[in-house]
């Protein structure tokens, strides 16, 4: 079913450039339909489309009525309770609470992820010596490399590393505090304190993107034709000026697919919270969405509302993707006009 | 359902069987295809409908649960004891029924591997239900054998199974009047501590909480404290005051507790256990950092540094600690303190919720086979051969010899157990209603300091209300 409407649109398009191209034919040839294209078709556009059905489209569907059910996830039964688990969420203390950090989460961390990273990519390219031609600090493909290393470990060891860094009593950071006089921090629980685990769960995610986005951010601004660069130095413009004025206009495409990659991770954070604080912190301060889906299908039992609790994430996902690309739109509109 | 007669050419429910056994062995060669079809590919909403019938066999003195030849899917937890007893008593079985094998397989996920096959109605025929990623029992009771028949009937010895067990490990299994899991591992609550390092300083563990003050001042004279946590196991120390409350209540209680009822958190015998705790943090007497210090590092401070003096937990502390014990460190334990020494129990008496609960899906193909491996584990073959490798008792009693194989924790176990006697109690509804994340919380804030005991009292009372007052989740009434 899927391939066929694809197929005649791609023939009538396939037609239709084909004219030009032969001139001499005057009325419209109906071209055969050979076996290369069809193949190319299914392989290309069918198949792909059909596991996109099955595996996304599907599955949200599914979860979608799930959420409307009291399934627990154990039987074959599923008790349709209409929007009953909705109006148990909006009551519900702690996955507000989970809401809350969650947003905390999409507000803060793309935001000091993405500016700590453009500043980085900013001193490898461009913000080495001012005399002589362009180029970043020296050595910087050393740092390149360094500051790609945390995006190769994967999530789970990053989070278990850090939380021995943050161990009170022997960990790195308190070990370095204490070190250098500062003996407050003896045993001071940076996860176990509910006004510091949140910023400390919060530096780890940093930590770990800030090389990635800092390569992407490279990328992007080598794309920047160097003659800009020379041109706005010879206009007496600072390393500060040619970031803001040439760099940042330059990257803005990037920064916007940055941005919303890290918007989306920054919602799920599921495995750096769960390594970092599996129960949610202190006083829930880094319980987040994804690991109170996790607790309420798997250990609660409540896969009705865990699945509503899903939705309302989808639906946060989607206004904030729609929300960045409208607002980079309008800006793009704006510099670019 | 429908008699799947009506389906299938099987002629009989699993039931029925159990019934006319006699009858059943026509059935089971064509049951055990028909099984197999089943377990391959099923869709979630078909199979439960339609599933085939059961593989089960003629069922005698020596085959009581009518084990038919075939293969016995257990799903086993993966955790402290390892998986190596369950295919020990897998061997046994195959030895003592000829073409059954027993494939065990390891998981330490349960609920989530084993979420789509309760949904496909295709379970494992015997699952350990166990560790932190467990199933919440409440949510699939339903779906479970009752197993009463199986410590109604004589072990591979000849004596009936319940006559063989300590008294009252069965109760944590039941659920509203139904044995739907048997807790395998014997388990008893209590405060370990090195006696070693105790008689080096002629210290006694504490009877009560005012001793426990008193040795806190003690400890802290040594520059040690007298208490360490771990912020995945903050939970224990919720262990440790309803244990202590409910000696000092007695049964109202532990009624009260597992029953989440709406006083629960304000009966004088819970307030003063926690009013004392609350003394207990505000001497400074617990090992600060514990709520930002992972579970296992914090025991470590406690066995192998050796900065607390005592780690209340359960008794899978030894086995959980083995690599990060101390040298000379004499591992053993004593009861939970009281409040007052004319508490509602004696100081003796303990908890023992026994562990490792082992369920039999009412929907696996080979149920029989389930029930004739638990039959096997619970004989005294078996059940010594767990505590001699293990170094903890199963629920079957007079499998640990006099010197507990070395083991000082393990002796301990089972002389705390002696005395107690018969003044043994259980709990369990943090696991029943899995509420282990949220209690977690509370409980940390309340040992660093951060909350008093009355924040701490409303908040689990919240917890309970929540819980206690939402119909989507299964109660389980506790008598």
């Amino acid at each position: 079913m899927a391939p066929t409407d694809p197929l005649t649109a791609a023939r009538a398009v396939g037609a239709g450039s084909e004219q030009p191209a032969t001139g001499t034919v005057r009325r419209p040839r109906r071209r055969r339909v050979g076996f290369d294209r069809v193949s190319m078709i299914v392989v290309f556009l069918g198949l792909p489309f059909a596991l996109y059905v099955l595996l996304v489209l599907y599955p949200f569907t599914q979860a979608v009525y799930y959420s409307t059910t009291g399934w627990t996830g154990f039987s074959d039964v599923q008790p349709f309770v209409g929007l009953d688990n909705y109006a148990r969420l909006a009551s519900d203390a702690r996955f507000l609470t989970a809401l809350g950090n969650s947003a905390t989460l999409l507000l803060v961390v793309p935001v000091v992820t993405l500016t700590l990273s453009f500043v980085l990519a900013v001193l490898v390219t461009f913000g080495g010596s001012t005399t002589g031609g362009v180029r970043g600090l020296s050595s910087s493909g050393f740092y390149r490399v360094v500051s790609f290393f945390p995006y190769v470990v994967p999530a789970i060891v990053i989070g278990i590393i850090w939380s021995q860094i943050y161990n009170p009593a022997n960990g790195l950071l308190n070990g370095a505090l204490t070190s250098v006089g500062l003996s407050r921090f003896a045993d001071f629980a940076w996860l176990g304190d509910s006004d510091t685990a949140m910023p400390a769960s919060m530096v780890v995610i940093v930590w770990s993107f800030i090389g990635f986005y800092m390569v992407l951010f490279v990328a992007a601004i080598k794309g920047i034709p160097a003659e800009l660069f020379e041109a706005a130095r010879l206009d007496g413009a600072g390393r500060f000026r040619s970031a803001v004025h040439v760099a940042i206009p330059g990257v803005l495409g990037s920064v916007r697919t940055a941005y919303v990659y890290m918007g989306i991770l920054a919602l799920d954070a599921f495995v750096y919270m769960q390594a970092l604080n599996p129960s949610g912190g202190p006083n829930s301060s880094t319980l987040v969405i994804t690991q109170q889906i996790y607790t309420t299908a798997f250990s609660q039992g409540q896969f009705g509302l865990a699945c509503a609790m899903g939705v309302v994430l989808a639906l946060l996902t989607f206004g904030f993707v729609t929300v960045v690309l409208s607002v980079s739109r309008l800006a793009e509109r704006r510099l670019g006009a | 359902m429908t008699d799947p007669s009506t389906r299938t050419p099987a002629p009989f429910q699993r039931r029925q069987f159990l019934r006319v056994s006699a009858a059943a062995g026509l059935a089971a060669p064509l049951s055990i295809t028909l099984a197999s079809c089943a377990a391959s590919g099923s869709g979630p909403t078909t199979a439960a409908s339609g599933e085939a019938a059961p593989a089960t066999g003629p069922t005698d003195a020596d085959n009581p649960f009518g084990v038919a030849e075939g293969t016995v899917d257990a799903v086993i937890f993966d955790g402290g004891y390892g998986t190596d007893y369950a295919s020990f008593a897998g061997d046994l079985l195959g030895e003592l029924h000829p073409g059954s094998t027993v494939e065990v397989t390891a998981s330490t996920t349960i609920a989530q591997q084993m979420q789509p096959r309760f949904v496909s109605g295709n379970p494992p025929d015997l699952l350990d239900n166990s560790g932190a990623g467990a199933i919440a029992l409440s949510a699939i009771v339903d779906s479970l054998e009752d197993l009463q028949e199986v410590v109604d009937t004589p072990n591979l010895d000849g004596t009936v199974i319940a006559d063989t067990l300590y008294p009252g490990v069965l109760d944590v299994g039941m659920y509203n009047g139904k044995l739907a899991a048997i807790n395998y591992v014997l388990t008893v609550y209590a405060l370990w501590y090195s006696e070693s390092l105790f008689e080096e300083n002629g210290w006694a563990p504490p009877r009560t909480w005012e001793e426990a003050l008193t040795l806190g001042a003690a400890a802290k004279e040594q520059g040690k404290y007298l208490f360490t946590w771990g912020t995945e196991a903050a939970s224990y120390y919720l262990t440790l005051a309803v244990d202590s409350a409910i000696k000092g209540g007695g049964d109202e209680v532990r009624l009260a507790m597992d029953n989440l009822q709406a006083e629960a958190w304000s009966l004088p015998a819970v307030t003063d256990v926690l009013a004392a705790m609350e003394q207990v943090v505000a001497n400074g007497y617990m090992r600060p950092g514990g709520a930002g210090t992972q579970f296992t590092a914090a025991q470590a401070q406690w066995s192998q540094a050796q900065e607390a003096l005592l780690y209340p937990s359960g008794s899978w502390i030894e086995n959980e600690m083995k690599e990060q014990t101390a040298e000379g460190f004499v591992m053993t334990g004593s009861p939970a303190p009281t409040v007052s020494t004319d508490s509602a129990l004696p100081y003796e008496s303990i908890r023992n919720t026994p562990n490792e609960p082992y369920v039999v899906p009412t929907d696996a193909v080979n149920a029989a086979a389930g029930k004739e491996m638990l039959r096997v584990m619970l004989s005294p073959e078996t059940a010594t051969e767990f505590a001699r490798t293990k170094l903890a008792s199963t629920i079957v009693r007079d499998t640990v010899p006099e010197d507990a194989f070395g083991s000082t924790a393990l002796a301990a176990q089972i002389d705390m157990l002696e005395a107690a006697g018969d003044q043994t109690f259980s709990w369990n509804m943090v696991s029943t209603y899995g509420m282990t994340a949220e209690v977690n919380v509370l409980w940390n804030s309340f040992l660093s300091g951060e909350s008093d005991a009355g924040t701490l009292a409303e908040g689990m009372q919240a917890l309970f209300d929540r819980i206690r007052e939402d119909d989507a989740i299964v109660k389980i009434e506790i008598a």
